[in-house]
C-alpha cells in the first residue's frame, strides 16, 4: 500500500470519530481520540477560541492526557496557540519542537478552534497536515452545531427553570398546521389550578383545557395579537378570575406562545367588596366627605349625599370651595377644626351650615382625623338634621307654652274658681269641685310634660345601676304615705341591682299610681317582684313584674303605645304610660302588658348591671 | 527488587508471599501465577488479604522465568518502590465510567510506569485501554496484558489484597522509569479490506462480502491452502488481521473463530475501519521480539530487571521455535520475568496505547 493510500485510508478512519456527541466536551474529546489513534500520536487538545467581542481568548474542550499541566508536549502546544485578537487563519498552522525531542502541530479548525496534536519520536508531515484540513472542517463544523446547541440548551434549562420557578400557572403553546394551539408543558401550579397532569395536557388543544365559564365556549379561539385579557375559567376547584398574558415566543409571527394565567379571584372580589361599598356610600341620604384641616379646609373628596344636602349641581363643585364657606359662621370652622384635631374624633358635634344656594341647614357632624401620606385628613360624615331642629324648637315652645302659660292660666282660673265659689252658694259647688279637679289634672298634666322632658334630656346614655330592694324600699314608703288604705307588697327576691337611674323610680311610680287611682276595687292592691328574665338571657337581664287587682289599662290606651302612634282618633287619654314606655326605651329595656286572673300584670325587662358600673 | 519463584503454589506460596511481605526493602508485591487449584483456595485468598503490602498480579496460561516458560508454578517480585494500586471493576459493563476511576493526578506525583492486568475474558477492553489513554497518553508508560487461563472454565484471575477478583483490572503505578519495545513480527499480505458489518469482536462482512469467504479467497491466493471452518484455527494463527495506522505497526487482531460466515476476533473490529490479512514466519516473530528487546534496551534506562509479556498464541504458533524467542530477550543479560498473555497492553512511551494481540511486549524497568 502507498502512503498516499494509508493516508486516504487513516483520514477516513479518522472521519469516523468526528460527529455530534451527547456534549461538546464529547464530541471534541471523542474526535481527538480518533485523531490520536490514527495519526499514532500521544497527546492533543482542542480549543474554542473566543473572538474579541467574548474577550478574545481560548477555552480548553478537550485534552489527553487529562491533566495536561505536567506534560511538557502539550504546555509547548499551549505556549504556541496563536494570538487570539488575530484571526487564526493567518496564523495557523504553527508547529514545534520540545527540548525532550516531542513534536506538536496547531491546526485551524475554522470558525471554531484550534486542534493541537503532538507525538514523542515523530511528526505528523506536511502533507498529512494537508490532508486533514477537510477533517479540520468536519470537526469545527460538528463542535460549532454542539456549541450552539449546549448554548440553546443552556438557554432552554434557564428557560424551564424559570418556566417552572413561576407560581402562576404557565402553559407553553405551538400552532400546528390547522391553526389549533396546543400544548407543549406545563408548569407544576398550572397542573394544580386547572387539574390535569402535564403528559394528559401534552398536544392538546388549550382551549379543552381552559375553558371559560361564563362564555361557555367549546374553544379558546387563537388571538390575532398578543396581550391581556380577563377571564373566568374552570379550575380544578370550581372557578376561578384569571387575568391571561398571551405573549409571542420569538416575535409577533412566531407560532409558539406562552400563557401566564394570574389569579384575580380575590382582587375581583375585593373590586366588587369595594363598589358596592362605594355605591352604598354614594347613595345613602347622608353626606360622607374628607378635608384637609384648618380654618378654611380643603375637599378631597364627596359623595353624592352631601351633594344633595349642601344643594350643590355635581361634586365638582367643592373643587374649589373651602369647607368653610359651608358654615353659617366661618369662624365656628376653625374651632370644630382644632376641636378634631385636638381629640382625634369627634362624634354628631351640631353646626349651622348654609348650602351652596344659601339656605340655611343645620348639620351633625361625626369624623375622625388620620394620617395619610404624611398628612392629616379628617374623614367625616354630615346629616342633615334641620328638620330635628326645628322639632325641638317647636318642643320647646310647647312646654314653655304647657309648663309656664298653662300653669299661670290655670292659677287665675283657680283663684277665680275660689271667689265664684264664695259668691254662688253651696248650690254650684259641684260644679265648682270639677272645674277644679280639672284644673288639678292639667295642672298635673304639666308637670308631666316638665318630666318628660327632662326625661329626654338625659337621653340614652345610662352609667348608672340601681339596687333593686333599695329602690323599692322607698317605693313602698312613698305608697304608704300616698295610699295608706291600699295594700302594696314586694315578693322576696336575690338581690340584684339593674342598670338604670332615677327614671326607672319614676316610670314605677307612675304605674303604681296608675294601679290605684285606676282601681276599682275596695282595697287596691299593688305587687312588685323581681326575676331573672323569661324572655331573654336570665343571667343578663332582669324583669320587675307589677301586678295590681285593678281593671287593666284598656286595649285602646295600650294598642296607641304598641303601634307608637298617636291620631286624632286614635290616641291615649294621658302621658302617663308614654312616660314609662319612653322611659324603658331609653334605658334600654323592654315592656309587656298582659291581663291575669287577680287584674293587670306590666313586665320590665332591664339589663342586669354589671360589676364596673356605679350605683345611683 | 527481589524475584522468587515456586515451582508448586500452595503452601509453599503462601509462606513465600509472607516472607517477601516482610523483607525489609519491600513495599510492593508483583505476583505472576500459572493456573493451579491451589490459588483458587480460601486460604490463598486468605493470605493476600493479610499481606502488609500492596500485591497485585494474576493468573497467566504460562509465566516466564529463568529464560523459560512454564505452565506451572509462581513468581513473586519484591518491589522496593510502594506501588499505588488502583482496582477497576465491572469491566464487561458498558455504564462503568472507567475515566472516573483513574487519578490523572499520579504523573504529577511522580508515577512512571503502570502494570496494567486485566480478566481477558472482559468485555469492555478497549474501552477500558482508551479511558487510561486519554487519562494518562503517554505520562504513564503502561505494561501488561490478559490474564485468566485456556481452558473454558472461568475462574477469578486477578490478585489483590481484597484477594482473588475477576471481570476487572489491577493497574499499579510505580515511580519507576521504564523503556518499552512493541512489535509482533506479523506483515501485510492483502488489503485494506474496509469493515462493512461487524458487531464488537465479530466480523460480518469485508468489503461487503462474508467476511470468511474473503479471508478464505485471500489464504488460498498466498498459499494455495483451503480454510475450512475446521481447520481454521490452525490456518489462523498464522495469518491474523492487521488494524494499519499511519507511522506505526499495525494493531494485529487474532481470529480465533468461524460461524456461519463470520469471524469473531480477540479485540474489536469497528465497523468502516480497514483490516489487512497478516502473516509471519518463526523468523519474523523471533526478530520483532528481538527488536522489542533492543528497543526496550537502548532507552535511558539502565534496567535492572527485564519484563515480557508476550502472547501466548505466539508459543502456539512457534512451538517449538519459542525456545528461540526467549532467547531474544534473555540474551541482553538482564534478569527477565514475565508471563505468556492473552492480549497485551503496552505503549512504548511515543504513540498510543493500545490492546495487542499476538505481540511481544518488552519493557526495561528501573529502580524496582
Amino acid at each position: 500500500m502507498t502512503d498516499r493510500q494509508q493516508r486516504i485510508q487513516t483520514l477516513y478512519e479518522i472521519s469516523l470519530s468526528i460527529g455530534s456527541k451527547g456534549t461538546l466536551a464529547e464530541t471534541a474529546d471523542d474526535a481527538l481520540l480518533g485523531y490520536l489513534q490514527k495519526l499514532n500520536c500521544s497527546v492533543g487538545a482542542i480549543f474554542h477560541h473566543r473572538s474579541a467581542a467574548e474577550g478574545a481568548d481560548y477555552e480548553t474542550i478537550a485534552t489527553i492526557p487529562a491533566v495536561p499541566e505536567s506534560n511538557n508536549t502539550l504546555q509547548a502546544a499551549f505556549g504556541a496557540l496563536p494570538d487570539a485578537d488575530r484571526p487564526l487563519s493567518e496564523q495557523l498552522p504553527i508547529s514545534g519542537r520540545t527540548e525532550e525531542g516531542a513534536h506538536f502541530c496547531l491546526l485551524e479548525l475554522p470558525n471554531f478552534g484550534v486542534l493541537a496534536i503532538g507525538k514523542h519520536g515523530g511528526r505528523v508531515d506536511e502533507i498529512t497536515r494537508s490532508a486533514l484540513r477537510p477533517l479540520n472542517e468536519k470537526l469545527a463544523e460538528a463542535c460549532r452545531s454542539k456549541l450552539i446547541e449546549t448554548q440553546h440548551r443552556i438557554e432552554r434549562n434557564r428557560f424551564e427553570a424559570v418556566f417552572d420557578a413561576i407560581p402562576e400557572p404557565v402553559v407553553n403553546t405551538v400552532i400546528d398546521d390547522d391553526g389549533i394551539e396546543r400544548v407543549k408543558h406545563v408548569n407544576t401550579p398550572f397542573e394544580e389550578t386547572f387539574g390535569y397532569s402535564a403528559a394528559a395536557t401534552h398536544g392538546r388543544p388549550i382551549g379543552a383545557l381552559v375553558t371559560p365559564v361564563v362564555t361557555g365556549g367549546s374553544g379558546f379561539e387563537v388571538a390575532a395579537d398578543e396581550g391581556d385579557e380577563s377571564e373566568t375559567f374552570a379550575t380544578a376547584d370550581s372557578a376561578a378570575d384569571f387575568l391571561v398574558r398571551r405573549v409571542a415566543v420569538g416575535g409577533p409571527e412566531a407560532d409558539e406562545y406562552i400563557h401566564l394565567y394570574v389569579d384575580i379571584s380575590v382582587h375581583k372580589q375585593h373590586q366588587r367588596e369595594l363598589e358596592r361599598y362605594e355605591r352604598l356610600v354614594e347613595n345613602i341620604p347622608v353626606g360622607v366627605y374628607r378635608t384637609t384641616p384648618g380654618p378654611d379646609g380643603e375637599f378631597r373628596l364627596v359623595n353624592q349625599g352631601l351633594v344633595d344636602i349642601l344643594e350643590a349641581d355635581s361634586a365638582s363643585e367643592f373643587e374649589t370651595l373651602s369647607v368653610s364657606e359651608l358654615y353659617a359662621d366661618p369662624t365656628t370652622r376653625e374651632q370644630f377644626s382644632d376641636l378634631l384635631a385636638e381629640q382625634g374624633s369627634v362624634d354628631g358635634i351640631e353646626l349651622e351650615f348654609q348650602t351652596l344656594k344659601g339656605n340655611p341647614i343645620w348639620v351633625a357632624v361625626t369624623g375622625r382625623a388620620v394620617e395619610e401620606d404624611g398628612e392629616t385628613v379628617f374623614e367625616l360624615a354630615l346629616q342633615d338634621i334641620t328638620e330635628r331642629k326645628e322639632r325641638q324648637q317647636q318642643l320647646a315652645v310647647l312646654n314653655r307654652v304647657l309648663r309656664h302659660n298653662l300653669r299661670n292660666a290655670m292659677n287665675v282660673i283657680r283663684g277665680n274658681t275660689q271667689l265664684l265659689s264664695e259668691a254662688v252658694g253651696t248650690q254650684h259647688h259641684p260644679q265648682i269641685d270639677a272645674i277644679e279637679q280639672r284644673v288639678a289634672n292639667l295642672e298635673q298634666l304639666s308637670n308631666k310634660a316638665g318630666t318628660m322632658r327632662s326625661l329626654f334630656d338625659q337621653g340614652r346614655e345610662v352609667t348608672a345601676t340601681v339596687e333593686m330592694s333599695d329602690l323599692l324600699d322607698e317605693l313602698k314608703a312613698d305608697f304608704q304615705s300616698s295610699y295608706p288604705s291600699a295594700c302594696f307588697r314586694v315578693e322576696a327576691f336575690d338581690p340584684v341591682s339593674v342598670q338604670a337611674d332615677v327614671r326607672l323610680k319614676m316610670a314605677l311610680l307612675e304605674l303604681i299610681d296608675n294601679a290605684v287611682v285606676h282601681n276599682t276595687e275596695p282595697e287596691p292592691a299593688v305587687s312588685v317582684a323581681v326575676s331573672p328574665a323569661e324572655s331573654k338571657p336570665p343571667d343578663c337581664w332582669v324583669d320587675i313584674t307589677i301586678t295590681d287587682n285593678g281593671p287593666g289599662i284598656p286595649p285602646e290606651e295600650w294598642q296607641t303605645i304598641e303601634t307608637g302612634e298617636e291620631t286624632p282618633l286614635h290616641h291615649g287619654t294621658g302621658l302617663g304610660l308614654w312616660l314609662v314606655y319612653w322611659t324603658v326605651s331609653l334605658l334600654g329595656g323592654e315592656i309587656a302588658m298582659s291581663t291575669v286572673e287577680s287584674g293587670s300584670q306590666i313586665v320590665i325587662t332591664l339589663p342586669r348591671a354589671t360589676t364596673e358600673q356605679p350605683a345611683n | 527488587m527481589t524475584v522468587t519463584s515456586t515451582a508448586v503454589p500452595g503452601d509453599n506460596l503462601q509462606e513465600t508471599l509472607v516472607s517477601t511481605a516482610s523483607t525489609e526493602g519491600v513495599e510492593g508485591i508483583c505476583l505472576l501465577a500459572a493456573p493451579d487449584e491451589a490459588l483458587l483456595t480460601d486460604g490463598f485468598e486468605s493470605t493476600l488479604q493479610s499481606l502488609s503490602v500492596p500485591v497485585f498480579g494474576g493468573i497467566f496460561p504460562e509465566i516466564i522465568h529463568h529464560g523459560t516458560n512454564t505452565d506451572s508454578g509462581a513468581l513473586v517480585v519484591g518491589l522496593s518502590v510502594a506501588p499505588h494500586l488502583t482496582t477497576v471493576e465491572g469491566l464487561s459493563d458498558p455504564e462503568t465510567a472507567f475515566r472516573d476511576t483513574l487519578d490523572p493526578t499520579l504523573p504529577a506525583a511522580g508515577y512512571q510506569t503502570a502494570f496494567v492486568f486485566i480478566d481477558a475474558y472482559s468485555e469492555q477492553i478497549e474501552q477500558f485501554i482508551e479511558a487510561l489513554f486519554r487519562t494518562y497518553s503517554v505520562e504513564l508508560n503502561v505494561i501488561g496484558g490478559g490474564a485468566g487461563t485456556l481452558s473454558d472454565e472461568r475462574h477469578p484471575c486477578l490478585f489483590t489484597n481484597d484477594g482473588l477478583i475477576s471481570d476487572a483490572a489491577v493497574i499499579a503505578a510505580v515511580p519507576a522509569p521504564t523503556t518499552i519495545g512493541v512489535n509482533h513480527g506479523y506483515t501485510k499480505i492483502a488489503g485494506p479490506f474496509r469493515v462493512t458489518d461487524a458487531e464488537g469482536s465479530t466480523l460480518h462482512s469485508l468489503d461487503a462480502s462474508p467476511a470468511f469467504e474473503l479471508y478464505q479467497d485471500v489464504i488460498e491466493r498466498h498459499a494455495g491452502r483451503t480454510v475450512t471452518p475446521e481447520n481454521f484455527f490452525g490456518v489462523a494463527k498464522s495469518y491474523p488481521f492487521g488494524i494499519s495506522r499511519l507511522d506505526g505497526e499495525q494493531l494485529v487482531r487474532d481470529p480465533f473463530a468461524v460461524d456461519d460466515g463470520s469471524m469473531s476476533c480477540f479485540g474489536t473490529v469497528p465497523e468502516g475501519e480497514f483490516l489487512s490479512v497478516l502473516t509471519g514466519d518463526a523468523d519474523s516473530l523471533v526478530a520483532a521480539a528481538h527488536t522489542a528487546a533492543d528497543h526496550a534496551t537502548s532507552g535511558r534506562v539502565d534496567p535492572e530487571l527485564l519484563l515480557f509479556f508476550d502472547c501466548i498464541s505466539r508459543v502456539l504458533y512457534l512451538e517449538d521455535d519459542f525456545d528461540r524467542e526467549l532467547a531474544a530477550v534473555t540474551d541482553h543479560e538482564k534478569p527477565v520475568v514475565g508471563a505468556l498473555t492473552i492480549g497485551e497492553i503496552a505503549n512504548d512511551g511515543a504513540g498510543h496505547l493500545d490492546y495487542f494481540n499476538k505481540t511481544a511486549v518488552v519493557g526495561a524497568i528501573q529502580d524496582v
